[in-house]
């Protein structure tokens, strides 16, 4: 029984994949409209959103595989990183990999995500006005402080190297 | 059938969104010397909102819970294949990563920044308990698990944690994309700013890299595989880092701070 619903989860998964990719299309088809000058669509940029359609169906059957792994810090690795492990893998083995993934438009890709990401905050607008006031000035010292300290470590240790 | 009903509109709106967002195309602004590029897939963000934000009844209808919930429960499936990109980002930079590998560790330790410059304020502005759950981190999935596990999310420190999520959730991407310009044009090293792109969720690491590789396209490559890579390993040890680092750090300011504004030792708050 378990076994059927995983494998129906991972079916629908991979019609949403087929949904991204597609989505990742559009936009870069768009973007050449817009202007003509950026990345092609070419036969490349066809198998290239294959493979990335691949690697996030293998990431997630590997994250599937991993929850029964006893160790945590395996366990709780989120999904995204498996991806871009298996990713990163494939495209240290083979440079044929890493040249039909890079005809597919990188910015292509985040449009579409973040669109998903804004229609999916809306029904959650009406709590920001149960924030206080407090907090929001705490959250604009939270965000920069994170990443002023980061990039200041950052650049102390580039500059010791 | 019933699928197509259920989103077929879902996905045509978001197909609208991408049109309008890709004709505006990336923008870049001067703010005095410091140039701030916003790219298409910030205004894919603002449209997606403000395009709800229209009072009208088939906005209402269009945006539906059952819609708006398939947009949050599959966000992360849309995302894979961007999260695959990225391994295309890595491999060929792979041996200038490892060699600044030491550097990629030690820049973890930068988010500890959210309590130096988050705890003081919010205990000046007498903040106390939602402090703790404001400043201990971006108040990513990490955060949220441990405070709501430690002191429950109705709690004060719980109410700290998930308005620094929503927060993040909703604006984090806008808000990334202008921290790391506004890094550059201070006159940090791209390379150090890219690798500390990596430090909240993948869509804020993505809204920073990608704002700054349209500033310095010529590192466009290094900056996106730097980025990438120290999200992968904030994967690994973030939670390590908040766990060891993160909280007896607090612990130690919390006490500190408040015995010198309240003229008493408070206690900082454990679980009971």
């Amino acid at each position: 029984m378990t076994k059927e619903n995983n494998l129906y989860e991972l079916f629908k998964d991979a019609v949403i994949l087929l949904l991204s990719v597609s989505l990742v299309l559009f936009v870069q088809w768009v973007k050449l409209i817009r202007n003509p000058k950026s990345t092609p669509i070419t036969t490349d940029t066809l198998i290239g959103l294959g493979m990335l359609w691949l690697f996030s169906l293998l990431g997630i059957v590997i994250s599937m595989l991993m929850k029964k792994v006893p160790w945590k810090i395996i366990q709780g690795f989120p999904i995204l990183g498996w991806v871009s492990i298996v990713s990163l893998i494939f495209c240290l083995l083979s440079s044929y990999c890493v040249r039909v993934i890079n005809a597919v438009d990188f910015l292509s890709l985040t449009t579409s995500v973040l669109a998903f990401a804004g229609i999916s905050v809306t029904h959650r607008l009406k709590e920001l006005t149960k924030i206080s006031w407090k907090i929001l000035i705490v959250a604009i010292f939270v965000f920069f402080g994170m990443y002023f300290m980061d990039t200041l470590i950052s650049q102390i240790a580039l500059n010791l190297s | 059938m019933k699928y197509l009903k259920a989103y077929g509109p879902l996905i045509i709106l978001v197909l609208l969104i991408d049109t309008v967002s890709e004709m505006i195309s990336t923008q870049v602004f001067k703010i005095g010397k410091i140039e701030i590029s916003i790219l298409p897939l910030v205004f894919a963000v603002i449209i997606a909102i403000l395009v709800y934000l229209i009072p009208a009844k088939p906005i209402k209808k269009l945006y539906n819970d059952k819609r708006v919930k398939f947009a949050g429960k599959y966000m992360i499936l849309i995302m894979l294949p961007l999260m695959a990109r990225y391994g295309a980002n890595v491999a060929p930079k792979i041996n200038e990563i490892i060699s600044v590998g030491w550097v990629f560790l030690v820049h973890e330790l930068g988010n500890l920044g959210t309590i130096i410059f988050g705890l003081p304020v919010a205990l000046l502005l007498g903040l106390r308990e939602e402090a703790i759950g404001s400043t201990l981190g971006l108040g990513r999935e990490g955060e949220l698990a441990y405070i709501s596990e430690k002191y429950t999310l109705n709690s004060p420190e719980g109410r700290g944690v998930l308005g620094i999520y929503l927060i993040g959730t909703i604006f984090g991407s806008i808000i990334f994309s202008i921290l790391a310009p506004l890094l550059l044009g201070m006159g940090f090293n791209y390379k150090a700013v890219a690798m500390s792109a990596g430090v909240g969720s993948s869509s804020m690491m993505t809204a920073a890299s990608s704002s700054l590789a349209a500033l310095v396209p010529k590192h466009s490559d290094t900056i996106l595989s730097f980025a990438a890579a120290s999200q992968l390993l904030t994967s690994f040890i973030g939670t390590y880092i908040m766990y060891f680092l993160a909280v007896p750090l607090q612990r130690f300011m919390y006490t500190h701070i408040t015995s010198l504004l309240d003229k008493k030792k408070e206690v900082y708050p454990d679980h009971d």
